[in-house]
């Protein structure tokens, strides 16, 4: 077991350092470098620039070394001392800047995983068991509405009717109150009462994806002949599908839920641009598309793949526990 | 001596079972999806609309264009044909005539009043402006090619003396039952072309991890559970960065169809790969090795036909995520913008707060888009059902 956590620690560390080679060259692909960037901030206020100063700049910053020099001194920093470096734009250390926004976003999302599959598992169970028709596929037109609906519609009609009803567009995660109060139950309330709409849009959105597997691993060991020996055995109804069929449909499930994370969080800067919450996801959407600030989206991004992998590994690791065939890698 | 044979009730059977047991993997996934009703009704909706979308410059009566706008009827409300009212009845479906007017008593906005004494007659199989269906046009080694399988004129419907706008008109007097249409074919189109392209690296990379197993399965996966771990958003907006602003509305129709098909094919080559896995293990890929056949003779007579039911699946499942992605992409201004008529470009419009509370027909255009997602969805759950060997002994 312990053999089987050190490959795994092991492995998920490799696809860490690939991913964040791939997230490095990406920033890199972005339009412009940091040094320009400063730069231009200091035209802005007054001073004069020449391309020598860009040069000196890029110096400094140590921008003129190769690139996969660069790339192994961000890594290094990343792992060894968890620091970021300074935004480009903000001038602030990323650090300090992400903090409390990530922890959100990252809260978020999982609230919305956790929903999407709260509906997701008991729905696709009985929709492969059950010969009821009309609850059936009334329970699915419903969870399929949830990707079919664009969750930016969505999100801008639940935003009208509480205008036009309450008065309150919940929009933003804090009343005005708590906006810059330190954490405390109080706060924690309030960012309850309004966290619930992001979370409820993603989580219907991610439903159907996670219907859909779930439906389909549940039909195809329902129909296996171990299912039909247990019930000839008399065991029956929900016992039979829990105990059996629905263990181990939802192994794979178990295993995806780092990719289902993905999947969630890319919907988030559209919600959260509409909701104007003031989290990492829209954070993200700002530095990539409106001030092109390598350093922060990389961060956010990397932070991001980092949970995933974490989540991942996690998963593994419990299913190793649950399941001996896992353990022995008998199992994808 | 023959005795007559008439069909009796076991012979019926028999039959029955007999074209049961002969018939081939595709009649039978036919046969299972048929008798799926809630699938039947997804599908009809479903070839409705790909021919709405395919007939659409047929169907609709003006260009969706700028040069097809109505400059008399900017924003205007859906005019839905009548047969009958206060001054009697008419053989011929008829709207009304409206009139444009901006005076000291309107606040100087431009405000259309219909004349409900003057009607126009609707006709039908008019000739307007052209078209082509199927048609392509581009330059290649400088002669201009225009291939085109339709070419024609003619359109379903029009009124006399005047235009009809089923739909309404969005802000600058473009039809939008005529934009609606145009847009299922493109938003069609885009999904498709990002489906065929991550379907064919799906089938690459899976087809290769699957079949060699070992150490290039091991490294391969490690490369696609990368790429499926970065968040496609960030992957998005890097490679949109790259998109000129020059470009034409073609090429980046193309570019964002190919940045779909790029970044869709992780979980489909994972599936590929899985299932190869598991069946080139079974006896019959041993006895067809046994009996001397070769690597590419295995693949293309045993192994693909044990799963294309899967792959069109697969394929059937994923689209609706493609088309998805391309109104998500359109939403956060990436993807394809508003002259050109997709669902993802026209639902960016609805998201004002102006459109919200006064134009609501901007919105039906996003019911044709629920409409195309859900069906998608409900037939690739009877398809998967259908092409599910285990489907019939579970009832």
């Amino acid at each position: 077991m312990i053999r089987f956590a050190l490959t795994r620690a092991f492995l998920a560390l490799v696809t860490l350092l690939t991913v964040s080679l791939i997230v490095f060259t990406l920033m890199e692909l972005v339009p412009g470098t940091c040094a320009e960037r400063y730069l231009a901030f200091k035209n802005t206020s007054g001073s004069q620039i020449s391309l020598a100063d860009i040069e000196a700049e890029k110096v400094r910053l140590g921008l003129d070394k190769p690139f996969l020099t660069r790339w192994g001194g961000w890594v290094y920093n990343v792992f060894v001392h968890g620091e970021f470096g300074d935004s480009c734009i903000l001038r602030l250390n990323i650090n300090q800047l992400l903090a409390d926004k990530f922890w959100i976003s990252l809260g978020i999302c999982m609230a919305a995983l956790i929903l999407s599959y709260a509906i997701a598992v008991p729905i696709g169970i009985l929709s492969a068991s059950s010969s009821n028709a009309f609850a059936n596929n009334s329970l699915r037109f419903v969870s399929y509405l949830g990707l079919a609906l664009p969750n930016f519609l969505l999100a801008l009609i639940i935003m009208l009717f509480s205008t036009v009803f309450f008065g309150d567009s919940l929009t933003g995660l804090f009343s005005k109150e708590y906006r810059d109060a330190a954490w405390s139950w109080a706060k924690f309330g309030d960012f309850l009462s309004r966290a619930w709409l992001p979370v409820f849009i993603l989580g219907w959105s991610a439903t159907a994806f996670a219907l859909q597997t779930v439906r389909a691993l549940m039909l195809d060991e329902i129909g296996k002949l171990y299912v039909t020996a247990a019930s000839a055995r008399g065991v029956s109804g929900g016992r039979l599908l829990w105990r059996y069929p629905a263990k181990h449909s939802l192994g794979p499930v178990i295993n995806s839920l780092g990719f289902d994370l993905n999947r969630i969080f890319n919907e988030l800067p559209i919600v959260a641009l509409i909701l104007t919450l003031t989290e990492a996801g829209a954070l993200l959407f700002e530095s990539l598309a409106r001030s092109n600030d390598q350093q922060l989206a990389g961060a956010i991004i990397f932070l991001l793949t980092a949970s995933i992998v974490g989540l991942n590994f996690v998963t593994d690791i419990l299913l190793a526990l649950i399941d001996p065939r896992v353990r022995r890698g008998l199992m994808g | 001596m023959f005795t007559r044979k008439t069909a009796t009730a076991p012979d019926i059977d028999q039959k029955a079972k007999e074209a049961y047991f002969t018939a081939s993997q595709g009649q039978l996934i036919f046969a299972r999806f048929k008798s799926n009703r809630t699938a039947m009704i997804a599908a009809w909706a479903l070839i409705l609309m790909i021919l709405m979308g395919l007939f659409a410059p047929f169907l609709s009566p003006y260009d969706p264009t700028i040069a097809g706008r109505n400059d008399q009827y900017e924003n205007g409300a859906p005019q839905m044909p009548k047969m009958w009212d206060e001054n009697g009845f008419s053989w011929r479906p008829f709207i009304y005539a409206t009139e444009r007017e901006r005076s000291m008593a309107t606040n100087f906005r431009w405000v259309v009043k219909e004349n409900r004494d003057k009607r126009l007659y609707m006709q039908f199989f008019v000739r307007d402006w052209d078209y082509a269906i199927f048609g392509v046009d581009f330059t290649a080694f400088g002669k201009q090619v225009d291939l085109a399988l339709i070419r024609s004129n003619l359109h379903l419907f029009g009124i006399e003396g005047g235009k009809i706008h089923l739909f309404g008109t969005d802000a600058s007097g473009k039809d939008i039952f005529s934009r609606t249409l145009h847009a299922i074919w493109t938003s069609l189109a885009v999904g498709t072309l990002g489906v065929v392209i991550s379907f064919v690296l799906a089938l690459i990379i899976g087809g290769v991890a699957g079949y060699f197993g070992g150490w290039i399965d091991s490294v391969l996966q490690m490369i696609t559970d990368a790429i499926r771990t970065v968040p496609s958003i960030p992957l998005f907006m890097a490679l949109a960065a790259f998109m000129p602003d020059t470009w034409s509305s073609e090429t980046r129709f193309f570019f964002i169809s190919i940045i779909l098909g790029l970044i869709g094919w992780p979980t489909l080559a994972r599936r590929i790969r899985t299932h190869l896995l598991t069946e080139r293990t079974q006896e019959y890929v041993l006895a067809a090795e046994l009996c001397g056949a070769s690597s590419s003779h295995i693949i293309r007579r045993h192994l693909l036909p044990s799963f294309t039911s899967y792959i069109i699946v697969d394929l059937m499942i994923s689209f609706p995520y493609m088309v998805r992605s391309e109104t998500a992409l359109s939403f956060i201004g990436l993807g394809l913008k508003d002259p050109v008529n997709s669902l993802g470009a026209m639902m960016q419009n609805v998201s004002k707060a102006d459109v919200l509370l006064n134009y609501q027909w901007y919105f039906i255009p996003v019911f044709f888009f629920i409409a195309l997602v859900l069906a998608f969805v409900f037939v690739g759950d009877g398809l998967r059902d259908a092409a599910d060997p285990y489907s019939d002994n579970k009832k």
